[in-house]
């Protein structure tokens, strides 16, 4: 039975990345999603612009909150590595092909938590001694570096049961907008106070960096960077700045606030997205499937 | 027929009427220092005067986000007091100069119905203003962008959009042209002009004299919180000493029609042209 699931994995795998690749050459000939924007640079940023450009924009935030929890769920509460594996599949799935985020990002943006699992996982994997144990030893000048099967086995499963989570909820940032994310945590009666301040930070956040960009710019031209000691003057002083420049600012903004009848409460109008049946019907044919996955292997 | 006009404007129900109005940011100096200003129903005003002379005070004023102790404003003849600034802020907009410190939502459309939603309208009533508020600035694409990935002049668009969704009686610009480029200018003087045919009531903060003079049929010009001139374009563009105590220049089209009939080329009786078609009449 374990091999069946394994031989079925492997070929999942290959064909998804088969057809990633096809997606991506048509994607590029076609060059749909230029559209707007040109901000590829600055991770926070990229995931922010692609979760505008994502095909599954249109479909229902809180749907993608239920299942990419219910999957992250999966993954944690069966703590078995096939059903790890299925997910981070799966959310690879749905979030390159189904979503049309180019391969190649989505590899490069997962390489964030992969970098911090490696190191984490390297302490466990492996241990040191005065004397050869294990089942695999390195002989280092007078101790040993030593990992056995198990512990890499165990190693394996811990990995893959980490990247499964954060694929899950890659698939939700890179496929919902933060405001509509707010909007699912204003549902499910999060604070108010929090929910607002998410909402103000997350427009003047890129206030600031521009903010911050253009005073950089306009202190690279006059050669406030041109080395070590003067870098870090410049940027102390830019920061300095900026702290004052957002002060000033915010009581324009409050003013603004307050022209269109602000009264305590920011209130927007949010769209309705309504869950097809073909999406429910592909919600449970993929936990079912996990399921599954969980009882073969067991 | 310029006079009938006006005399025509005259009899319009005033809107809103501000007496003696001082203001003062902090104690030393005064920002505004005793302005009296009637708002006529379809009025298409222009608000000159250089930076610091108290324009965007007196607007910030006049919609109720600053409150003065000294002075009235009345709207509709009713005295506004603390309790009744909101109708002031319901019924009079201001598009503000600089769009960013404006635009707080995550999405066009979100941000269009922050005014509405304000207003306590229902939901549906708030889709259809802001609908109708999107399709009037040319938005309707933009409706899920968020404004950290629209141009300058999209950005503008959509803070005027704001103002539009919440049907205010007068719409205020706050130097709306200062950031733009000639196109989103023009667009800017496409969509005044489309509101003045609507018969709504502008008043707009410039520095353009051009501007002014072809498209107000009164000028206001501030001068250190005081207001020193209040009449149609051409009798505030002719009188010298405003123009100088104002630092303002003359409108172009002015110069050379008066250079022009200082020479013979045109006929004295002629009215004076606002435009360049109206100036190949003249000629
Ligand atoms: N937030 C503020 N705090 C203190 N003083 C201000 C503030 N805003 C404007 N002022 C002062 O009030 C005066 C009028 O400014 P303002 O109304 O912005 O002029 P304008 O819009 O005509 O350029 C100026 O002297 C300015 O320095
Ligand atoms: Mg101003």
């Amino acid at each position: 039975m374990e091999r069946i699931v394994q031989i079925l994995l492997i070929t999942a795998a290959v064909l998804m990345i088969i057809q990633g690749f096809l997606h991506r050459r048509k994607h590029e000939k076609d060059h749909s999603h230029s559209s707007f924007g040109h901000k590829h640079d600055g991770s926070v940023f990229s995931i922010d612009f692609y979760a505008y450009a994502s095909r599954l924009r249109t479909w229902s935030p809180k749907y993608k909150a239920v299942f990419s929890m219910v999957c992250l769920l999966c993954c944690i509460i069966c703590d078995n590595i096939y059903v790890s594996c299925a997910v981070i599949l799966l959310m690879a799935y749905i979030t390159v092909v189904m979503g049309g985020l180019p391969f190649r990002r989505y590899l490069s943006l997962m390489t964030i938590p992969l970098v911090f699992l490696f190191f984490g996982c390297v302490a466990i994997a492996i241990g040191f001694s005065g004397s050869p144990s294990g089942d695999f030893n390195l002989h280092l000048g007078f101790f040993y570096v030593y990992t056995s099967k198990e512990s890499l086995w165990e190693t394996l499963e811990l990995i893959t049961k980490a990247l499964g989570a954060v694929s899950s909820m890659y698939m939700l940032t890179l496929s919902t907008p933060a405001s509509e994310i707010i909007a699912v945590l204003r549902g499910i009666h999060m604070p108010k106070l929090l929910v607002e301040l998410m909402n103000m930070i997350y427009r003047y956040i890129f206030l600031l960096m521009d903010t911050q960009c253009r005073m950089k710019n306009a202190a690279v031209s006059r050669l406030g960077y041109c080395d070590f000691k003067t870098s870090c003057v410049s940027f102390g002083q830019i920061a300095s700045n900026l702290l004052v420049v957002s002060l000033k600012k915010g009581n324009a903004y409050y003013h603004a606030l307050e022209a269109r009848c602000y009264d305590g409460e920011l209130r927007f109008l949010e769209e309705e997205k309504t869950v097809s049946a073909m999406q429910t019907a592909g919600a449970l044919l993929s936990v079912s499937l996990l399921l599954c996955i969980w009882r073969l292997t067991v | 027929m310029a006079v009938n006009r006006l005399i025509e404007k005259m009899e319009q129900e005033v809107i809103l009427q501000v007496r003696d109005l001082q203001y003062a940011y902090s104690d030393e100096k005064m920002a505004l220092k005793g302005v009296d200003l009637d708002i006529r129903q379809g009025e298409r005003i222009a608000v000159m005067g250089s930076n610091g002379a108290g324009k965007s005070t007196f607007f910030l004023n006049i919609n109720g986000v600053l409150q003065s102790e000294h002075g009235e404003i009345f709207y509709r003849g009713q005295k506004m007091t603390k309790k009744t600034m909101n109708d002031l802020r319901k019924n009079v907009g201001i598009v503000f100069q600089d769009a960013d410190s404006q635009i707080i939502a995550s999405t066009v459309q979100s941000e269009v119905s922050f005014g509405p939603m304000n207003l306590k309208l229902s939901r549906n009533d708030v889709r259809d203003r802001v609908d109708e508020a999107l399709s009037y600035m040319n938005l309707t694409d933009f409706r899920h962008r968020p404004p950290h990935y629209l141009s300058g002049g999209e950005k503008k668009r959509v803070s005027i959009a704001d103002i539009i969704a919440m049907h205010p009686e007068i719409i205020i610009f706050d130097e709306p042209t200062a950031a733009l480029d000639p196109v989103n200018a023009d667009m800017l003087e496409e969509v005044l002009e489309k509101m003045a045919q609507e018969g709504k009531t502008i008043m707009i903060s410039t520095h353009d004299v051009d501007f002014a003079y072809r498209w107000a049929e009164r000028v206001v010009v501030f001068c250190d919180g005081k207001i020193i001139a209040d009449d149609a374009p051409l009798a505030v563009f002719s009188n010298e000493t405003v123009i100088r105590q104002a630092n303002l220049k003359r409108p172009m089209m002015l110069d050379i029609f008066e250079t022009m009939r200082e020479k013979g080329l045109v006929k004295d009786d002629r009215s004076y042209p606002k435009n360049v078609e109206e100036f190949k009449y003249c000629i």
